[in-house]
């Protein structure tokens, strides 16, 4: 079975190499997209031993996943891509939990839960916004989860061949669960731990940009009936 | 009065216009043909408003100007439509480019242990 980590990457120069080498413990491969950053994360990448993918423009992270994901099928021939972040946020010591239950071959799609099981150290604002992305997966995707958009997945070769992100900002993430559903395919929770810092909190998704993303993804569900 | 005569000013120049970019090639007959259709309806409503009065009534809208600022205000809003979804076709084609490009000119600094 080969493993490959994908992380779309945009100024991340501070905190990519070390999740780079923390994802590269449990994966083969590490393959990570610069999204047009203007800071030195490429280089960094590099350094740090990942495939870099340079997008000579700017397209976003759902964008930025795609060209991983695809990258990793064509050329590394993956069996498991795995959905991880440069901020150091996410924990590589929980793929090996969440590529299990693909490799056992019972699921095809692994979806990283914070609230699953362990304890995190969250803020309340921040709670408050997952409650209403959760309410929201629920009344568009019927998919009942106990969280949502934390962007720590698993998909196995033929989900991720059947899962392609059209949405290129932040929209993806309800995008990949409707796919989820659309395709049929069969899904789990795993717990995941995410560490939040004051560092990473500034780049996370706030309430106000919930409003941002809602709006692409209503754009993207009008667009494609035309 | 003074509006009547701006109004077929422009719609002459119009006219000239496309029909000199139909004769460089630049316009193909079809949008020729519509604007030109266009621009002369226009000079016709310039100089006799009363007809326009007429084909008004005849859908229920008391004036001829108003009709002309209600078909106005439906068909600019359908072109910012059409528009937008070019645009966001034109978004995903640039993505696709992005992706392919991305893809072609991975790297890695040590090739050694690239498992195949």
């Amino acid at each position: 079975m080969k493993t490959v980590a994908v992380i779309p990457a945009y100024n991340e120069e501070k905190r990519l190499a070390a999740a780079v080498k923390d994802a590269a413990k449990f994966v083969d491969a590490v393959v990570v997209i610069d999204d047009c950053s203007r800071d030195r994360t490429a280089q960094i990448a590099l350094s740090a031993g990942a495939y870099v993918l340079p997008h000579l423009i700017n397209r976003g992270q759902g964008a930025a996943l795609q060209t991983g994901t695809e990258f990793a099928l064509q050329k590394l021939s993956a069996d498991i891509v795995v959905h991880f972040d440069a901020d150091g946020q996410m924990m590589g010591e929980d793929i090996p939990n969440m590529i299990k239950p693909i490799a056992d071959g019972k699921f095809d799609v692994v979806l990283g839960s914070r609230f699953k099981g362990k304890k995190s150290n969250m803020p309340f604002s921040r709670k408050i916004t997952i409650r209403l992305a959760l309410l929201f997966t629920i009344l568009m995707s019927g998919m009942r989860l106990s969280d949502t958009h934390n962007g720590f997945r698993a998909l196995s070769r033929e989900a991720a061949s059947k899962i392609k992100i059209k949405m290129n900002r932040m929209a993806h993430a309800s995008e990949i669960l409707d796919l989820i559903q659309a395709k049929k395919l069969r899904y789990t929770e795993v717990p995941v731990k995410i560490k939040y810092t004051e560092d990473t909190l500034d780049k996370g998704q706030s309430f106000f940009s919930g409003f941002a993303i809602l709006k692409d993804y209503f754009k993207g569900k009008f667009f494609d009936e035309v | 009065m003074i509006f009547q005569i701006l109004l077929i000013a422009f719609a002459l120049f119009a006219i000239v216009k496309t029909t000199r970019q139909y004769k460089k090639d630049k316009v193909s007959v079809y949008w020729f043909v519509v604007w030109s259709i266009f621009w002369t309806l226009l000079i016709i409503a310039a100089l006799v408003p009363q007809t326009t009065d007429l084909i008004a009534q005849t859908v229920g809208v008391e004036r001829g100007a108003d009709l002309l600022v209600y078909s106005a205000v439906v068909v600019l809003f359908y072109a910012t439509y059409r528009i937008m979804i070019r645009i966001e076709k034109q978004h995903q084609e640039l993505t696709d480019l992005v992706r392919k490009i991305a893809i072609m000119e991975a790297k890695k600094s040590d090739d050694q242990d690239q498992k195949q």
